[in-house]
Parts: structure tokens; sequence; C-alpha cells
């Protein structure tokens, strides 16, 4: 089983100036223990859009790799976006999900895929071109740094502890948006 | 005189928003048809309308503009998105709703959620304007697109069937 914290530093000392779009709960709080900067976008809240905003970013810099990072809670609510991210396929788009098979921030509850659902395969079925499923660090570091230097779009559901993360991102939407346009250069409005 | 999907197509290009997400309504596919003709546009299908607020907000993030097309069905499975996501974070959004269970609707199961359209969006602070006739829809989706701008907030433009028809069965 994968370390969530551990995995996520292991992204966090690859990137360079590379967004990274990180779903609420654990996904973002491990992000931002990780060592928070500009081009990290924080979703405080809109479970299961992480993937859209993400492949959102992509389809408008083709040119870098986008990383999204997501829990399987949150993506098997927006498992639709599967389908829409394969029309599209963009080949700098990786989509990570921490599987720790559970809603683990309202008390652990089950997700479907403590039952019979594989997200991997759901993506696969779903049309993304390179799907992987990885149950220890190696195998994840692995996956990942051959989706970090090869063209996608990359899906990796990464089996995880459930261990609840203390890291707490900066709240404001604004402040997030403001810093993250301009760490992609972008001018305000 | 031009055709109103064309009046809204060439409003869009003079806003830069280069990007169309869409859910497809008999509304939408009218702005749709005339976007196809134009290489400026860059046209993604949704499976899910609110997918789409979360990829218009992508694609804002990096510095570039993006609409959604949705019917009014998909306004209903969006709320949260609109209001947890788009709003909080300030997302320019310019959404165009094909008005279904309103004016000449013959279908019953459209009806509560055409009637609640209206209140949902006010219950949520989006400004929404609506286009009964072709020679106001220059102005009003002018000036849709920049208040959404100037706002950065989901801005909706409702499209009635007075101007873009009914289905009649």
């Amino acid at each position: 089983m994968i370390n969530s914290l551990e995995a996520t530093r292991f992204i966090a000392a690859h990137v360079t100036d590379e967004p990274i779009v990180a779903s609420l709960g654990n996904a973002k709080y491990n992000l931002f223990l990780s060592g928070d900067r500009p081009q990290n976008f924080y979703l405080w809240n809109a479970m299961g859009l992480a993937i859209s905003v993400g492949l959102g970013v992509a389809m408008a810099r083709p040119q870098q790799k986008v990383i999204v990072l997501d829990g399987d809670g949150a993506l098997l609510m927006n498992l639709n976006a599967l389908a829409t991210t394969a029309v599209r396929s963009p080949k700098n788009l990786i989509h990570v999900v921490w599987d720790n098979r559970q809603h683990e921030l309202t008390g652990g509850q089950p997700t479907a895929t403590a039952f019979r659902t594989n997200l991997a395969e759901v993506a696969r079925g779903a049309g993304i071109e390179h799907c992987e499923s990885v149950e220890t660090q190696d195998a994840f570091e692995q996956a990942f740094l051959q989706a970090f230097h090869q063209p996608g779009p990359w899906f990796i559901s990464a089996l995880t502890n459930s261990t609840r993360s203390p890291g707490r991102p900066p709240k404001s939407p604004t402040y997030l948006k403001h810093r993250f346009r301009e760490s992609m250069g972008v001018a305000p409005e | 005189m031009t055709a109103w999907p064309q009046r809204i197509i060439e409003q869009l290009k003079a806003y830069n928003v280069r990007f169309l997400s869409y859910v497809p309504d008999a509304c939408g596919e009218h702005i749709l048809r005339a976007a196809r003709e134009d290489a400026f546009f860059d046209i993604l299908p949704l499976a899910r309308e609110e997918e789409g607020v979360g990829v218009v907000t992508g694609q804002y993030l990096v510095g570039e503009r993006g609409a959604i097309l949705m019917p009014t069905s998909g306004v209903g499975n969006s709320i949260n998105a609109f209001a947890s996501l788009a709003i909080p974070y300030h997302i320019p959004m310019p959404v165009f709703i094909g008005w279904r269970g309103a004016l000449g609707e013959f279908n019953a199961t459209q009806v509560p959620m055409g009637q609640a359209l209206v209140p949902i969006l006010e219950s949520l602070n989006i400004p929404h304007f609506i286009l009964s006739r072709p020679e106001e829809v220059e102005v009003r989706v002018n000036g849709a697109l920049k208040l959404a701008f100037a706002l950065e907030q989901p801005v909706a433009v409702l499209i009635s069937t007075e101007l873009a028809g009914w289905k009649e069965k």
C-alpha cells in the first residue's frame, strides 16, 4: 500500500512550473504539505470537478504537462468526466487518483472501490489511452515518471493508506485564483 | 439581416471566447452550427453540464476564455458547481441556456425545471438576460459578455422559444 503523502512528495520533487490541480480532501492537503507553490490550484469544494478543471487547463496549455490529483470518492462523483477527457485525449494530461477506498474525511465510509469497482479499468473503458494501477511506492514512481516524460493522456490509480492529512492550504478562493494565474503568466482582467 | 446565431458567434469572437463546451439542445445547436463553420472556435462535447463549469474554470486559469451551452435541465445538474467553484473563485463564465419548460412547451416534465430556472439563477446571484427577438441579440449578448468579464462571475443568457422556436411534439 502507498503512503499518499510520500507519493505526493515524489510528484512535488519532480515538477518545476507545471500546474497541479488538486481535489478537495486529502489530495489537496497532501499537496500543500508537499510544498505550497502558486502553480498549485486547490479545490475547496466542487467535489469531482478537479479532472474537469484539469482538462480545461490541458486544452488551453497544450505545451505544458498538467497534473490532476484526485480521490476515489471525488472521481466516482464525476465518472462521466473520464469519457469527456477521452473525447479530447490531451497528450499533456496526467490524472492521478489516490484510491483509499473510502470517504476518509467524513468518517471512512466505503466507496465503490471498496467493493467491486476498479478505477483504472473504468478509465480504460472510457477511452483513456494509458491507464496504470499501482500498489507500491516503487510502482507509483515508475508510473509517474513514465507519465511525466511521455505523451498521455495518463491515468494512474494508486492504492493508498487512509491517514488524515494535517495540511491546510490558503482558503481564499480569489487569492488561489490570482496567484495561480500570475504563475501561469496571465495578466489580470 | 444577420441570423441570430451568427450574431452570438460574432460577439463571442469579439470577446475572444474561443472555447465552447456544451451539452446539446435544440437552441444551442443553432449556435454550434454557426461555430463549427469558424476555425476560431474549439468545441468540446460534455457528458454532463457541471463538467463545463470545471473546464471553463481551467481554461480561464491559464488565460483563455470559454463559454458553456446547456439545456435548462443542465442548470439543475450544475448548481453546486456554480455555487462552489465559479462563484467563490470569481471565474467569468458566459452560459447560454436553451429555455425549455416555458412558452410553447409540449412536455410537462420539462416545466418544473423551466419554472425554477430564473429563481435558481437569482438565488445564486447569477445575472441573466433573455433573448426573445433577433434585433436585441447583439446588445444583450455583448452586454452579458462585458458584464461576465468585468464582474468575473457566471452570467446567463436565456434563449427563449420565441427566438429559437419550440418543439411541436
